[in-house]
């Protein structure tokens, strides 16, 4: 219960804070994409994380959402809700596909061949015109406001429903990372031999995460499209805008970890925003520059991610009490 | 009643035969002394028994169950799992998650960790339970591996050398247990260096040289083998003894 206290309190916090913010806006933008990328840090984090398996390929489940539901929308009128079902169940079937050759590949060689595989399907995208629209994207089309149709005027109500993924997300999670699957998980990280010899399926096992993962991701995807309104295939399955920020998001903010993701997006994508707002008028380039920097900085100060500040802040005050 | 029946079991990497031709059986309840020189392929007969390395021929049977082809966690949950003998532990996690993970075989995660406690109750390790695995001594580790082992509920359970490095005491004590495992209807199979415990310890022993087995017998007999003492005991058994 003690535990607990300090959680209700984050999310009724994460709860108040659209609210305060103007609903018509820049910042709630800003809020509902932080909201989204941390629960797509946190889908990673399954198999970045527990597996310890670092994907730069997620991008591709990510745009097999937003296009499975958006085409759908654009030519069956099918909600945007069903929608994103069926590109889950499309997210998963992907990971399944490049899991099996992938999944003996470890450390830089899992990495590339994750990165070649997001790079495979954006291509798919720009080519498969008559499916996709091609390099031109595809814009969600308009539809009268409800929830069913998952549609709104404004964007509080995206903000509530990316704060809601990220909450389920986040506790899928945990979930696993408590109960036998993250044992499994984490002793195939560790020892993949010493885990088959005690009895670890480890093919299974890393498939289950991947698919977990892929899935969750893909269903993810569909809430961008509905924010974005407009994507294409750079944006959805773009290497840096996408698999490499997910995987950076989780990275800084503490690999493995549930609160890891959270920090680590409401680090970067608020800091992102704001390097452009301020820098994008000075110099061409000038706010990528200091976000790098910024992030080298971040990274030479605390190489396992921002939860170790907490950790230490709680030993501390631990020490503090206990003289 | 046989409970491990290896036939004819044969393995080559590269230009060294590491294992040819290699049978023999276990009963139940039985403690099986595996020896032989370095490189002799000890090793190799452990990781083929449990899957980790496939026989290019041959028949290993557990249980009446031929293992042929399965991976070593289908081997693992019909009884027979092994440990290793660099110590493969989960470095990072706490000795207790070591030995739960092996609990999760039969067992969800509170009743595992509830059987994970005792065995390390039975390897006299609870008092470092939260510890992490990596920062143990290497005898301690030893036997993390131990009840890590024991937690997948074994049949047949093979030792790789987890007596390595301990002293006279706590080789005493591994002793006590692998007899108490007997007890329990566990059948054992050990590769130890050291003579006088496995001597002392098994009903049986098997003496492995250049992959082939050269002898079958009890203690008694294999200590008196002129073949085993010209190949590999000499004559410094009979002086330690």
């Amino acid at each position: 219960m003690k535990r607990c206290l300090p959680l209700a309190l984050l999310i009724l916090a994460a709860a108040l804070l659209p609210l305060l913010l103007d609903p018509r806006g820049y910042w709630i933008r800003v809020l509902t994409f932080t909201l989204l990328f941390a629960a797509m840090a946190q889908a990673w984090n399954i198999v970045g994380g527990l597996a310890n398996q670092t994907s730069l390929g997620h991008a591709a489940f990510f745009g097999i959402g937003a296009y499975t539901s958006t085409i759908l929308l654009l030519k069956f009128g099918i909600s945007p809700w069903l929608g994103m079902l069926a590109g889950g169940a499309l997210g998963g079937v992907a990971a399944l596909v490049i899991a099996i050759p992938t999944m003996r590949l470890q450390g830089h060689y899992f990495a590339l061949a994750t990165l070649a595989f997001g790079e495979v399907m954006r291509v798919i995208a720009n080519v498969w015109t008559s499916l996709t629209g091609g390099p031109g994207g595809l814009s969600v089309p308009f539809v009268p406001p409800s929830f069913a149709g998952y549609s709104f005027k404004l964007l509080r109500p995206h903000a509530y429903i990316a704060l809601a993924a990220l909450i389920v997300v986040t506790a899928i999670f945990e979930m696993i990372r408590r109960g036998a699957m993250g044992y499994r998980l984490r002793a195939i990280r560790e020892n993949a031999p010493a885990a088959e010899v005690i009895g670890i399926d480890t093919t299974k096992v890393k498939l289950q995460a991947a698919v977990i993962s892929g899935v969750l991701v893909a269903m993810l995807g569909t809430l961008y499209a509905q924010i974005a309104v407009f994507f294409d295939p750079d944006t959805v399955f773009g290497i840096a805008s996408i698999s490499i920020r997910i995987a950076l998001i989780a990275i800084i903010g503490g690999v493995g970890t549930a609160a890891g993701p959270i920090l680590g997006a409401f680090f970067i994508i608020p800091l992102e925003e704001s390097m452009n707002a301020l820098l994008s008028s000075r110099a061409a380039g000038l706010s990528q520059l200091v976000f790098g920097i910024v992030l080298i900085a971040v990274i030479l100060w605390r190489p396992r991610g921002f939860i170790t500040v907490i950790d230490a802040v709680r030993a501390r005050l631990s020490r503090a009490v206990k003289p | 009643m046989t409970v491990l029946d290896v036939r004819g079991v044969s393995r080559r990497f590269g230009g060294l035969q590491a294992l040819s031709g290699v049978t023999f059986s276990v009963a139940k309840g039985e403690i099986v002394g595996l020896i032989g020189p370095n490189g002799a392929g000890k090793t190799t007969l452990f990781s083929t028994l449990v899957g980790l390395i496939r026989p290019d021929s041959g028949t290993v049977t557990l249980d009446g169950k031929p293992l042929k082809g399965l991976k070593p966690h289908r081997v693992a949950a019909l009884g027979m799992t092994k440990t290793f003998q660099n110590v493969a532990l989960f470095a990072e996690s706490s000795v207790l998650d070591n030995v739960l993970t092996a609990g999760l075989l039969h067992h969800g995660v509170d009743a595992a960790r509830s059987e994970a406690l005792n065995c390390l109750d039975r390897v006299g390790l609870r008092a470092v339970a939260h510890k992490q695995a990596g920062d143990l001594s290497f005898p301690e580790r030893a036997r993390v591996e131990l009840a890590r082992a024991l937690c997948t509920a074994p049949k047949v359970l093979l030792l790789d050398e987890v007596m390595a490095a301990l002293n006279h005491a706590e080789m005493q004590e591994i002793m006590q247990l692998i007899r108490s495992l007997r007890q329990d209807g566990v059948t054992l199979l050990i590769v130890e260096h050291h003579m006088r415990a496995i001597m002392n310890v098994c009903d049986r022993i098997l003496v492995l040289n250049f992959g082939r087995l050269l002898a079958d017998g009890t203690p008694e007999q294999v200590a008196h083998d002129p073949q085993v003492i010209e190949a590999y005991l000499g004559r410094s058994l009979e002086k330690r003894r």
